[in-house]
């Protein structure tokens, strides 16, 4: 500190500030107050203004010159120092200390204090201010140390109770830390100069702590069992019970603010939170269903979170919670899975599958765990639907649901993560060709009932939203060449029976089959609309012309055309048609050639459909019926009883065919003809008769559903020609990839045409068609290598 | 009368009039198209020859602009449209 003031300061005269300054200086005791402020920074810069300099004694002199020179306005202050030091009393620090040792003892046993506080402030300040700081340091240090020592007594003795012993320590802590605040108030000045500017001496308060911590806290007994005691306090209230919460708090952060948090309190802690979740997760994972669990598993998280929240230091968070989920859930993970998971998603379990998947997705690998499970579960279950033959006419309606239900649970529950929809994806796509063929076959039918006319169940935007979900089935099969075969089959019935419920929706479907497998798919498809398309104007124009030329009344005739290539192929099947008929039918043929040069025409009799008038007892009837139908009906114009060899020989129609024409006619829901004797199957022996009674209640009456009835011979074709396509595609692939790489082995080329070919095959069926095109002289084995082929050009 | 036929939805499949199943040119099936086009039918006809060979149009055409001269690519004979 600057000493004393030895410059003397000119004051102008005459200056307001000259008279403040003299006030200034007039009270010293303001001065020597003020001067502390500045004390720093005034005295280094040694600045005009030393007056203001503090001076240990307080003394500031000011010596006011005489006008030095006549007329000049300025008159000079010059301070000067006291001549003697003012001294204090001999016994000053003695004394004070006393008076203020008193204070102290007075705060730490609760008493009343003697003196004012103010008055035991100004008393540290005077001492500070006299270099007695460091002293007064040491004594008031020794004091509290004193007192602290004073306090273990009570904890050391043996056979307390806890509960009584910790709230002990709570009172004693919360004792220490209001008397500490007192006396640092008290010597708050000592607190902010002399400790301030020793950077090596603790604060008051943190001089409290230290030694609150040296003598109790780090005391091995008392810590032990405030851990202890903590611990077991902890314990019960996870247990449940309701404990002093306010207590652990108040001790907890005693442990923090002491800072042994760590090392005493929270290693324990955690060792026990793991021994106690280890123990309940094996338990309840025995004992509870795991919905419960998983609900179980939600509380503790919750609860842990709550217990940080309310006295658990925050540092803690990170470890308390990773140890409880790792021992309720990462330990576990498997387990909760393969016990629990199939009945979730059977359920579906919305809310619980949404908290195994928050759960999960807390701890590591958890998801990958859940997403393979869920993958399983869904090969497994998809594998049941596909699998069995005898689902096979529910399997397409269940695959449905079956992928709704999980794209719901994806959604609501996993958050649409996108391992999940991938692995979904996976999984059906690999169940569903667990099977060959026949999921495609079933879909295709699948659509042709849902596009049939007649199918009111559904409005326009539902039929469209039912096809969507369709064509994410369908892109799941490998074999859509099955899938084409038996659409277009079916598409080709819908339109040539005119049972088509709506040309929106088929060409909506076209178009959604052309966007997944391209043009090259949907061109014959495509070839089919047009046809029928080209087929409406050419019955337009024959119209016309058969007005025009008014020759071949009587019936309507309409006739598709169909262009080979696009249509499936159709057996060509010759019937002996009444000469009505025939007439017509020549009349249209030498219309349509006479338009369309270089070209003949085939009749398709298995597809043509008529509308009969019939004539019964009960009144007239409308029959829409099937060609073939129409020609057994209308021999019995001519005759009465006819044998089943009677009509087989007058129409020329193939046996099988014939058998199923007069079943529907005799055996079927509307029984136009009477067969003797009754039965379901017709025989050849069997007699029909036309059926003069027969009634019903409509006036219009289809019997043509047989045309749309599918037989097992027909889907038998439909599958082996997918296969004899097959073939060609095998051996045009082989051919390719040898051509280009003259010579291969066999594994190679085996693994080669799994790259190109797009339909599931079995590697035996890859073997016969080499050996076919061996054959052929396509290709032929390397002399020397049998397992080689080469090339032939 | 028992029985009256009104209308009648017959079903009948065209096909070319051709001496081949494939064209000699592009070695495609009558029933389809020349690689040219997309759908069979008028706006890919067939044609014959005096010779009688036969083709897609558009195949034959293309053949009798590539060359010198007007032969048909079967026989070697002097190519001449048959129109019957």
């Amino acid at each position: 500190m600057s000493g004393i003031a030895k410059t003397s300061v000119l004051v102008e005269e005459g200056g307001n500030q000259c008279r403040k300054r003299s006030n200034i200086s007039a009270s010293s005791d303001q001065c020597s107050k003020r001067s502390k402020f500045d004390d720093m920074s005034s005295n280094e810069k040694k600045s005009n203004f030393s007056m203001l300099n503090p001076n240990v004694n307080g003394t500031i002199k000011m010596t006011t010159s005489s006008m030095n020179k006549p007329g000049a306005t300025t008159k000079k202050l010059v301070i000067k120092n006291f001549k003697s030091k003012p001294n204090l009393p001999e016994n000053y620090q003695e004394t004070t200390w006393s008076k203020l040792r008193e204070a102290v003892i007075a705060i730490q046993t609760s008493k009343a204090i003697a003196y004012s506080l103010e008055e035991l402030y100004q008393a540290v300040e005077n001492m500070c201010s006299h270099k007695m700081a460091s002293q007064l340091y040491v004594n008031l240090t020794n004091l509290v140390e004193a007192h602290v020592k004073s306090n273990i007594e009570q904890f050391l003795s043996e056979s307390m109770d806890r509960q009584v012993f910790l709230k002990r320590m709570d009172d004693c802590w919360r004792a220490h830390c209001r008397q500490m605040i007192m006396i640092r108030s008290i010597f708050l000045y000592l607190d902010r100069t002399y400790v301030l500017q020793n950077p090596s001496i603790h604060s008051i308060w943190d001089m409290g702590l230290d030694l609150f911590r040296h003598h109790i806290a780090m005391n091995t007994l008392i810590q032990t069992r405030t851990v202890d005691g903590l611990l077991t306090l902890i314990e019960r209230e996870r247990g449940g019970d309701a404990v002093d919460i306010s207590l652990l708090k108040s001790l907890l952060r005693m442990l923090s603010d002491l800072q042994i948090y760590q090392d005493a309190f929270e290693h324990k802690f955690l060792q026990a939170t793991e021994r106690l979740y280890c123990a309940e997760g094996q338990r309840l994972m025995r004992e509870l269903a795991v919905p419960q669990y998983l609900a179980h598993v939600e509380k503790r998280l919750r609860e842990e979170n709550e217990r940080l929240l309310h006295y658990l230091d925050p540092c803690t968070k990170w470890q308390l919670i990773h140890t409880v989920e790792r021992q309720l859930l990462s330990e576990h993970v498997s387990g909760v899975l393969s016990k629990g998971l199939e009945s979730l998603m059977d359920g579906p379990r919305l809310r619980d599958l949404a908290t195994l998947y928050s759960l999960f997705s807390r701890v590591k690998d958890g998801l990958t765990e859940l997403c393979s499970h869920f993958n399983a579960y869904i090969k497994k279950k998809g594998r049941t639907i596909v699998i069995e033959p005898e689902r096979d006419k529910t399997m397409v309606a269940e695959l449905l649901e079956f992928k709704e239900q999980l794209d719901n649970v994806v959604s609501t529950c996993f958050q649409r993560n996108d391992r999940f929809l991938y692995s979904m994806r996976e999984a059906f796509e690999h169940f569903i060709n667990q099977r060959q063929n026949k999921p495609a076959e079933l879909i295709a039918k699948f659509v042709d009932l849902k596009l049939r006319a007649g199918n009111k169940e559904a409005t326009e935007e539902e039929l469209e939203r039912l096809l969507d979900k369709i064509m994410v089935l369908f892109r799941f099969i490998h074999g859509k060449d099955v899938f084409e075969a038996f659409y277009k089959k079916d598409l080709a019935k819908r339109l040539l029976v005119g049972k088509s419920a709506s040309v929106d929706a088929e060409k909506s479907m076209l178009s959604k089959l052309k966007q997944e497998c391209g043009g090259g798919f949907t061109c014959k498809l495509e070839g089919m609309f047009k046809d029928m398309e080209l087929s409406k104007d050419i019955n337009i124009t024959y119209k016309q012309h058969l007005s025009a030329s008014s020759e071949c009344g009587g019936l309507e005739l309409s006739v598709y055309i169909l262009t080979m290539g696009f249509w499936p192929t159709y057996a060509a099947v010759e019937v002996r048609l009444p000469g009505e008929l025939t007439r017509h039918q020549e009349h249209f043929a030498k219309f349509y050639l006479a338009k369309h040069s270089g070209r003949k025409l085939q009749w398709q009799a298995t597809l043509g459909h008529c509308v009969l008038r019939a004539h019964f007892t009960q009144g007239n009837k409308e029959l829409q019926v099937s060609l073939f139908q129409a020609l057994v009906l209308l021999l019995f114009n001519d005759g009465d009883n006819l044998s089943f060899e009677d009509i087989k020989t007058a129409t020329n129609i193939e046996e099988g065919e014939l058998r199923r024409t007069l079943q529907s006619l005799a055996c079927g829901k509307a029984r136009v003809l009477m067969k003797t004797p009754r039965g379901r199957d017709v025989q050849d022996r069997d007699h029909f008769a036309f059926n003069a009674d027969f009634t019903n209640k409509l006036f219009r009456i289809k019997i043509n559903q047989i045309q749309m009835k599918e037989t097992s011979e027909e889907q038998k074709a439909t599958e082996e020609r997918v296969f004899q396509d097959r073939q060609y595609q095998i051996d045009a692939a082989i051919v390719r990839v040898m051509k280009m790489r003259k010579a291969l082995s066999h594994n190679l080329l085996i693994s080669e045409l799994y790259n190109q070919l797009k339909f599931p095959v079995k590697p035996a069926d890859l073997k016969k068609r080499i050996e076919s095109l061996i054959d052929r002289d396509y290709m032929e084995r390397d002399k020397d290598n049998p397992n080689q082929y080469n090339y032939v050009a | 009368m028992k029985v009256t036929i009104k209308s009648w939805t017959g079903v009948a499949t065209w096909r070319w009039i051709a001496n081949d199943d494939n064209c000699g040119i592009c070695r495609m099936p009558f029933d389809s198209c020349c690689p040219d086009c997309k759908l069979p039918g008028d706006e890919c006809p067939l044609v014959w020859g005096a010779c009688s060979h036969c083709f897609h149009i558009h195949c034959i055409v293309k053949w009798l602009h590539s060359q010198p001269q007007q032969q048909c690519p079967m026989c070697r004979q002097d190519w001449k449209f048959n129109n019957k």
